[in-house]
C-alpha cells in the first residue's frame, strides 16, 4: 500500500509537470492574448469571440494562473474549443477514444497469445532449429517500423488476396461485430505483431533463466511432466518483466498505433492528433496529449498494482521496504 | 535479452584462450548484410552526382518523348525500381533522399548524446539533488509517447518560428534534427546515467579520487572514456530508431518533402495500380533500419552490453 501510494505521488507529479510543459510549449510564441486566443482557437473567429475567449481561459494572465484553470477545467473533463471542428474539444475525443483503446487492447492481447507459446517453446528448445529462426523473425519485429509493416500487411492481405476493404472504417464491435473484425483486424494485426515480437525475446530470455533453477531441477528429478513443468511451474515464475513491459512498451505502442490509423484510415485519437497539428487547432492538441499521457500513466499504474499482486516476493519486499 | 547465453558463453571461453590474439571471424550473414548495406548506401549518397547509372531525382523520364508520368514505368531496366505519379525516378529517389534520412539521423544522435549522456553523467556521478532534479526532467519527457511529443515539438517549432525572428535560420530540416534529437535525450540519459552509476564505485575512480583528482578531471578522463563503447552501442540501435522516426513524421506529413516516409505516403493509395512506388522506398528504410539495429546488436554482445535496447 505505501508503495502503491509513493507510485502515485511520483506518477501525479510527472503528470502535472508534464500537462504544465505542454500547455507553455503551445502557448509560446504569441504576441499578445488575442493573437493567443486566435491560435489557440485553431481558425478565425469575430473579436468579440475572441475576447470572451482571453476572459474564459485567463489568457492574459501569466502561464501558472492559466494551468491552474486548465487544471480546474480537465477535472469537469473541459479542455477548450476547437474553432475548426465547431466542437468542444472533450466532444471531439469521447467518439475516438475506442478506436485506439481498442486498438491498443488487441496489440497486447494478439501480442501475448502469439509471445507466449513461441517464448515457451524457444526456451524449451534453446539453440535449435526453431529457436533460431524465431530468434531472428523477432529480432527483425522488434526494429521494424509501424509504417513499413502496414504497407506490407496491405500489400498482402488488401491488394494480393483481397481479404480486407482498403479504407478502413470506425465500426465498433456492439454495432456489427463481422464488420468491425473486417475493419479492425488488419491494424490490429500491424500493431501486435511488433508488440508479440519484443514480448517474445524478453519472455523467452527469462523463461531460459528460470528454467535453469533448482525448483525446475526438483521438478524433473521427481519426475514432473516437461509441460506441466514448462507451463505451470517456469512460465508462471517468468512472467514478471513482461508484466512491466507491457507498461514500458505502451509508449512505443501509441507511436505506432498513430501511424496505423492513419495508415488504414480508422478515425482514432492518433488522426485527431494528426489532423490537429496540422492545421493548428491547439486546444485540441493540448488537450489531447494530455489525455494520451494521462492514460499512459493511468496504465502503467495498473501494471504496476498487478506487478506487485501477482508477484508476493515483491510484494514482501515492498511491505518491509 | 537473449544474448544472455551466448554471452555467458564467450565470458566461460575467454580465460581458457591464452593467447589474446584475435582471430579473424567471418561475420555471420546477418552482420555481413548489415555493413554491406550501409556502406553501399553510403558511397551511393554520397556520389550520387557522379554515378551514372543514378539519374537526378527531379528529372522526369521520358520513353520515346512519352513522359512516364501517373506510374506508367514499372520496374526494369529503364528506371530500376519504376516511376511514380509524376513520372520521377523512384530509385534516384531514394538514393538521393537518403542523404536526409542519415543526415538527420547522425545529427540528431551526436546532439543527443552530448545532451543526454551530460544530463546523464552528471546525475550519475554526483547524485543526490541534482540527480532527482534531472531523473524527474528524464522522467517527464518519457512520460510522453515518444511519437507524440515528436510530433508536438516539430509542429510548434514551425509556428514559433514564424514569431520569434531570431529561430528564422532554422529550416524545416533543423526542426526535425531538433525534434528527434529531443526524442533520444532522456534514453541517453537514463543509460548513461546508469553505466556512470557503477563506474564510479569501481577500484581506479577510487584510485584517482585518492591522488587527488577533482571531479571533473574524474568524470572526463577516468568515466566518459570507460561510456564511449556503452554509448556507441545505444548509438547506433537509436540511429536506426530515429531513422524510423523520422519516416513516420515525414509519412505523417509533418517531416521533409524528401524522404523515404514522404514517398510512402504519397503513392500508398496507389497500392493497387503501382506497388513499386511504396514497396521500395520501405524496403530501404526496412534495410536501413535493420542494417543499424544488427551493427547495434553485434556490438552490444561484442561489449557485452545488456539492455542496449531502450
Amino acid at each position: 500500500m505505501r508503495y502503491f501510494l509513493q507510485r502515485l505521488g511520483q506518477l501525479l507529479i510527472v503528470f502535472l509537470l508534464v500537462s504544465f510543459a505542454v500547455l507553455v510549449v503551445m502557448r509560446l510564441g504569441a504576441k499578445d492574448p488575442q493573437q493567443l486566443a486566435q491560435k489557440m482557437l485553431g481558425a478565425p473567429v469575430k473579436p468579440e469571440v475572441l475576447d470572451a475567449t482571453v476572459a474564459k481561459y485567463h489568457l492574459d494572465r501569466n502561464w501558472f494562473v492559466q494551468y491552474f484553470y486548465w487544471l480546474k477545467d480537465l477535472l469537469s473533463f473541459e479542455l477548450g474549443f476547437s474553432q475548426a471542428n465547431n466542437q468542444d474539444v472533450a466532444a471531439l475525443i469521447k467518439p475516438r477514444i475506442w478506436t485506439t483503446a481498442l486498438l491498443g487492447i488487441y496489440a497486447n492481447v494478439l501480442g501475448l497469445l502469439i509471445a507466449i507459446p513461441l517464448a515457451v517453446r524457444q526456451a524449451h528448445k534453446r539453440d535449435s532449429f526453431f529457436d533460431q529462426t524465431t530468434s531472428a523473425i523477432t529480432f527483425v519485429g522488434v526494429g521494424v517500423p509501424a509504417v513499413v509493416l502496414g504497407i506490407l500487411m496491405q500489400l498482402l492481405f488488401v491488394v494480393r488476396l483481397g481479404w480486407f476493404p482498403s479504407i478502413g472504417d470506425k465500426i465498433y464491435p456492439w454495432e456489427s461485430l463481422t464488420g468491425h473484425l473486417e475493419n479492425f483486424a488488419l491494424p490490429a494485426l500491424t500493431l501486435s505483431l511488433p508488440v508479440a515480437a519484443i514480448y517474445t525475446r524478453l519472455l523467452r530470455g527469462d523463461m531460459s533463466t528460470t528454467l535453469q533453477s533448482d525448483f525446475i531441477t526438483l521438478a524433473s528429478a521427481k519426475g514432473m511432466s516437461t509441460q506441466r513443468i514448462l507451463w505451470r511451474h517456469a512460465l508462471r515464475n517468468s512472467l514478471f518483466s513482461l508484466v512491466t513491459s507491457i507498461g514500458t512498451n505502451l509508449g512505443a505502442l501509441v507511436g505506432s498505433a498513430i501511424v496505423v490509423e492513419t495508415l488504414f484510415d480508422l478515425d482514432g485519437l492518433g488522426t485527431l492528433l494528426i489532423g490537429a497539428v496540422l492545421s493548428r487547432d491547439l486546444f485540441t492538441v493540448q488537450g489531447l496529449i494530455a489525455i494520451i499521457v494521462l492514460l499512459v500513466v493511468v496504465v502503467n499504474l495498473l501494471v504496476d498494482m498487478a506487478y506487485a499482486l501477482i508477484d508476493p516476493r515483491i510484494r514482501q519486499m515492498r511491505a518491509l521496504g | 535479452m537473449t544474448d544472455t547465453q551466448t554471452a555467458a558463453v564467450e565470458a566461460v571461453e575467454a580465460p581458457s584462450t591464452t593467447k589474446r590474439k584475435r582471430s579473424f571471424k567471418w561475420p555471420t550473414p546477418s552482420v555481413a548484410f548489415g555493413a554491406i548495406w550501409l556502406i553501399v548506401l553510403l558511397f551511393f549518397t554520397i556520389f550520387a552526382d557522379y554515378l551514372s547509372f543514378i539519374p537526378y531525382p527531379d528529372d522526369k523520364i521520358r520513353v520515346n518523348g512519352k513522359l512516364m508520368s501517373n506510374y506508367k514505368l514499372g520496374p526494369g531496366s529503364l528506371a530500376w525500381f519504376g516511376s511514380d505519379g509524376n513520372g520521377k525516378d523512384i530509385f534516384a529517389q531514394c538514393i538521393y533522399f537518403a542523404r536526409n534520412s542519415l543526415q538527420i539521423g547522425l545529427s540528431s544522435t551526436a546532439i543527443g548524446l552530448l545532451i543526454g549522456g551530460t544530463l546523464g553523467v552528471v546525475g550519475g556521478y554526483f547524485r543526490g539533488k541534482v540527480d532527482r532534479v534531472i531523473s524527474i526532467f528524464v522522467d517527464c519527457l518519457l512520460a510522453i509517447p515518444a511519437l507524440v511529443l515528436a510530433v508536438m515539438v516539430v509542429s510548434r517549432l514551425d509556428d514559433i518560428k514564424e514569431s520569434w525572428t531570431f529561430l528564422s535560420w532554422m529550416t524545416r530540416k533543423w526542426q526535425i534534427i531538433l525534434t528527434l534529437s529531443i526524442l533520444s535525450i532522456a534514453p541517453l540519459a537514463r543509460i548513461a546515467r546508469a553505466q556512470t552509476l557503477s563506474l564510479r564505485e569501481r577500484e581506479y575512480v577510487l584510485a584517482a579520487r585518492s591522488l587527488g583528482a577533482k571531479n571533473g578531471r574524474i568524470i572526463l578522463k577516468e568515466i566518459v572514456p570507460n561510456l564511449i563503447p556503452t554509448m556507441v552501442t545505444v548509438a547506433f540501435t537509436g540511429l536506426g530508431i530515429l531513422i524510423a522516426a523520422e519516416g513516420a513524421l515525414a509519412f505523417l506529413g509533418l517531416g521533409l518533402d524528401e524522404s523515404w516516409g514522404f514517398l510512402i505516403e504519397a503513392s500508398r493509395r496507389r497500392l493497387e495500380k503501382a506497388w513499386w512506388a511504396t514497396f521500395f522506398p520501405c524496403m530501404m528504410l526496412l534495410g536501413t533500419v535493420m542494417a543499424f539495429n544488427i551493427l547495434g546488436d553485434r556490438l552490444a554482445r561484442r561489449f557485452d552490453i545488456r539492455e542496449a535496447s531502450v
